[in-house]
């Protein structure tokens, strides 16, 4: 089941609101975590099982290691966790990548595999090993109630596209939280920007992009080129934080605090900043779990470029099983690399906005990467780009007469400027101010929310970015 | 308002906006068509276990609930009203085209030149074996292009129609292009519709009359008789905006006389004109009862002439301005009409011999054009 869905917000979330509210504080937890299993089953009813296997295997392997605390049998069932999730997420992410490599590579005919992808199997995958860890190097209590672990896993808000929650972030919560006038409030305001953002500005910009990217790339100039792919990392950032955003209001209204996923990524100076801006629960997964454990920064600058290689094109292949994102992997390696060795220092002497263009440029050449997906077109998209194919037609001022107003929009959204001006409105004291604010707060995410609903219901193009993460 | 009452307040509101709709939506009942989509609305999906765990019951359970739910065409209102708001020239494959013309939209690269290929060598055959005159009518986009939004791409129907023009050689084929192109300034196509009116079928006629070298039947441009000013054909239902309504009218010289229409070889009439359909959404049917697989048409004229018309909807409007020139008209449509078409074709002609025609508009050539 997805957020924007007449299922979701007509049938899933009224019952399952009404149900968790009304039940007693011991027995939210069942209600959530029922309801969760539902809400899993829905689109995946087979893989919840896998889902489930995954909940009590590092379960059962958070348990061993506190058992074995102190003696050095405790790596056995943090190995075991590792090992499991890391082979589940290759048997049902990567095999066929794999088999098709080897295929083309030594000419084989190995069959392939052809299962689909789990949803959300790369979020709850980390989330839950990100828990063994925890527990082995002591950061986290172990957790004995099957149920509250079985929580942390299933919670629908997060479970199909993140963010991706560390247990200690949440694991307080888990057990106990209070229901919050103030956090309900504020969540539902959040998920309602948060679907506008997905429906409204994702769905109707992704349109665009979906218009360019069909056409033959030798054909298309370069301003259509330009146009479709800004149009796409509207897209994926609009849909992306959109998700993260309602993932995070829903958190809220049900009592937990979930980490902030992205801050205005656009806006970033430089490519290191971009990352620290751009899902920045995934960038401190592997921060945390692979960079600073492979020595990060502490062993000299070879062995640290090594490390960003590394953990990049882990980061790339985690977007999608193809030779796509490994090299839109590597192609933010580099440029975090040359940002390492001097070009950091270069943009720093720059004015702001030098940075801010070189970062959009190649996170846009990235997005080439990231969307096109085979060598050829990749290629002549970029060709494209580069103007090969005529600076300006016709056809490139009818696509910007059409989306020239929802490209503004977006441009204004994906900065901090809308939130600053309604910041400055709420500290002014004076009495029109704090009436245009207390309205503001309660009529922009309802009319959002009604254009949303409007745009689900119509519902033309409304795509699930993420079925190969 | 305490903030304690300011955070009551905002809740309240949201959930009452989920809870309303929710609920109005359980006791609505469910639809089979919808008449704005011009569309059959996905039904309840019959459960079943298999179903369940392919996955295909919980989508078809929320395509169905999507289709239903409730208010579901002032929604589509309302993305419709935004997508205006924020200047799109084109919705829903209609373009927004100046003077208020709807005009539908067909993309360059929805078709290819194989599919250009395919439909003339079915066309060959008519031609070689019944000399069949070829009439291929550009639809509106090629016509009225100084119409279109600035830069709106559209398939452009020139190729196909020189490659026809080709294949058919001057004797027989029919230049509606020029024709209509000559008039483009005249309303020669509906507004809200994708056929051509009566009067653009008047264009097509003469310049049927020029390729065949018939003498003209005078009719009267000025006295043509408007029968319904109400009419919102299928290019306002794909928008569904408040839009302002075409008139159907038609050459009152076509209603004279006794006429015997014999509908799919089981229903007559005395009338090429059925007003019944004035009445509903698809008033183009007025025109020779909307579609049928075999239309057989006795005029009222004793000219011992037949003519055989292979057609889509175009040719509805512009039949009844061939009755002068000939007694008995075939009528088929083909992608109603399931048997063998040259047996059907042997079975109508008289010792005489008959006229044939081909009649399409270039989309629906390109798409339908097929026969056994």
């Amino acid at each position: 089941m997805v957020f924007s869905s007449v299922i979701f917000l007509f049938r899933f979330l009224p019952i399952f609101l009404i149900c968790y509210f009304a039940a007693p504080r011991r027995m939210k937890n069942i209600v959530l975590f029922l309801g969760s299993l539902f809400f899993y089953a829905w689109g995946e009813p087979i893989y919840i099982l896998l889902m489930l296997f995954s909940t009590v295997v590092d379960y059962v392997n958070g348990r061993l290691i506190e058992r074995c605390r102190g003696s050095r049998r405790a790596v056995i069932p943090l190995a075991a966790s590792v090992v499991i999730n890391v082979a589940v997420l290759c048997l049902f992410k990567y095999s066929d990548f794999l088999i098709g490599t080897v295929n083309d590579l030594a000419g084989t005919s190995l069959p392939l595999l052809q299962l689909p992808l789990p949803i959300g199997i790369s979020f709850y995958t980390f989330q839950t090993m990100s828990y063994t860890i925890d527990v082995y190097r002591g950061d986290a209590k172990v957790q004995k109630n099957i149920l509250d672990f079985g929580v942390y896993v299933s919670m629908f808000p997060q479970l199909i596209a993140g963010p991706i929650v560390k247990y200690r972030d949440v694991s307080e919560q888990l057990h106990d939280r209070p229901v919050d006038l103030y956090a309900v409030s504020h969540g539902a305001g959040r998920f309602c920007i948060g679907l506008a953002k997905k429906v409204l500005l994702a769905n109707s910009i992704g349109m665009l992009w979906t218009d360019v990217s069909g056409r033959n790339y030798q054909e298309i100039s370069m301003l259509t080129a330009w146009l479709g792919i800004i149009a796409f990392a509207f897209q994926i950032y609009f849909d992306f934080s959109g998700y993260s955003d309602m993932a995070i209001g829903l958190g809220e209204i049900l009592g937990f605090h979930f980490p902030e996923n992205f801050r205005y990524p656009y806006i970033s100076a430089s490519v290191t900043e971009f990352w620290r801006r751009w899902h920045i629960s995934l960038g401190s997964w592997f921060r945390e779990y692979v960079y600073i454990p492979l020595g990060g920064n502490r062993k000299g600058l070879p062995r640290q470029l090594v490390n960003i290689l590394l953990v990049w094109m882990l980061t790339g292949i985690w977007h999608g099983a193809g030779w796509n994102f490994l090299f839109w992997g590597l192609w933010f390696a580099f440029l975090l690399v040359l940002e390492k060795l001097f070009l950091g220092k270069v943009l720093s002497w720059l004015p702001r906005i030098a940075g801010i263009l070189y970062t959009l440029v190649t996170v846009l050449i990235g997005w080439v990467l990231f969307a096109v997906e085979t060598p050829s077109g990749i290629l002549g998209y970029i060709r494209a780009m580069a103007g090969v194919g005529g600076l300006i037609d016709g056809n490139a001022l009818y696509l910007a007469g059409e989306y020239y107003i929802l490209l503004l929009i977006a441009l204004a959204a994906s900065t901090p400027i809308p939130r600053m001006l309604a910041e400055r409105l709420q500290q002014k004291k004076t009495s029109p101010c704090i009436a245009v604010c207390r309205l503001g707060e309660k009529v922009i995410p309802a009319a959002l929310l009604v254009l949303a609903i409007a745009g689900i219901v119509e519902g033309s193009y409304n795509p699930f970015l993420y079925f190969r993460f | 308002m305490s903030n304690k009452n300011n955070a009551i307040f905002t809740i309240a509101v949201l959930a009452s906006v989920i809870l309303i709709f929710t609920v109005a939506d359980l006791f609505r009942g469910d639809r089979i068509f919808s008449e704005t989509e011009n569309r059959l609305l996905a039904q309840r999906p019959e459960f079943s276990a298999e179903e369940l765990l392919s996955g295909s019951y919980t989508s078809d359970y929320e395509k169905y609930v999507t289709d239903q739910f409730v208010g579901r065409d002032k929604w589509i209102y309302v993305k419709t009203k935004t997508d205006v708001l924020l200047q799109k020239k084109e919705i829903n494959g209609v373009y927004l085209g100046e003077d208020g013309y709807l005009i539908e939209q067909h993309l360059p690269q929805d078709y290819t030149d194989g599919q250009v290929d395919k439909r003339l060598a079915l066309l060959e055959p008519l031609i070689e074996e019944w000399d069949a005159a070829v009439m291929l009518v550009p639809t509106a986009d090629n016509i009225l292009t100084n119409k279109l939004p600035a830069n709106a791409p559209y398939y452009d129907e020139r190729e196909l129609l020189e490659r026809a023009a080709q294949l058919a050689g001057e004797d027989r084929y029919v230049d509606v292009y020029a024709a209509l192109r000559e008039h483009r300034g005249e309303e020669i196509y509906y507004r809200t519709d994708h056929h051509w009116t009566s009067l653009g079928a008047y264009y097509g006629y003469q310049a049927w009359l020029e390729t065949t070298g018939m003498r003209p039947y005078p009719y009267d441009v000025e006295n043509m008789r408007t029968v319904d000013r109400e009419f919102l054909g299928t290019l306002q239902s794909k928008i569904n905006l408040n839009w302002k309504p075409d008139s159907i009218r038609y050459f009152p010289e076509t209603a004279k006389g006794p006429i015997k229409v014999t509908y799919d070889l089981q229903r007559e009439t005395d009338t090429i004109y059925e007003e019944d359909y004035l009445n509903t959404k698809n008033k183009y049917g007025f025109f020779l009862d909307d579609n049928h697989a075999f239309v057989e048409i006795d005029t009222p004229y004793r000219l011992d002439k037949t003519l055989f018309v292979l057609k889509d909807s175009y040719a509805n409007s512009f039949i009844p301005l061939m009755m002068p020139h000939y007694q008995k008209i075939y009528v088929v449509d083909l992608r109603y009409y399931n048997g063998k078409l040259f047996d059907l074709m042997e079975q109508c002609e008289p010792e005489k011999g008959m006229d044939v025609l081909v009649l399409y508009n270039c989309i629906h050539f390109l798409e339908d054009f097929d026969y056994r």
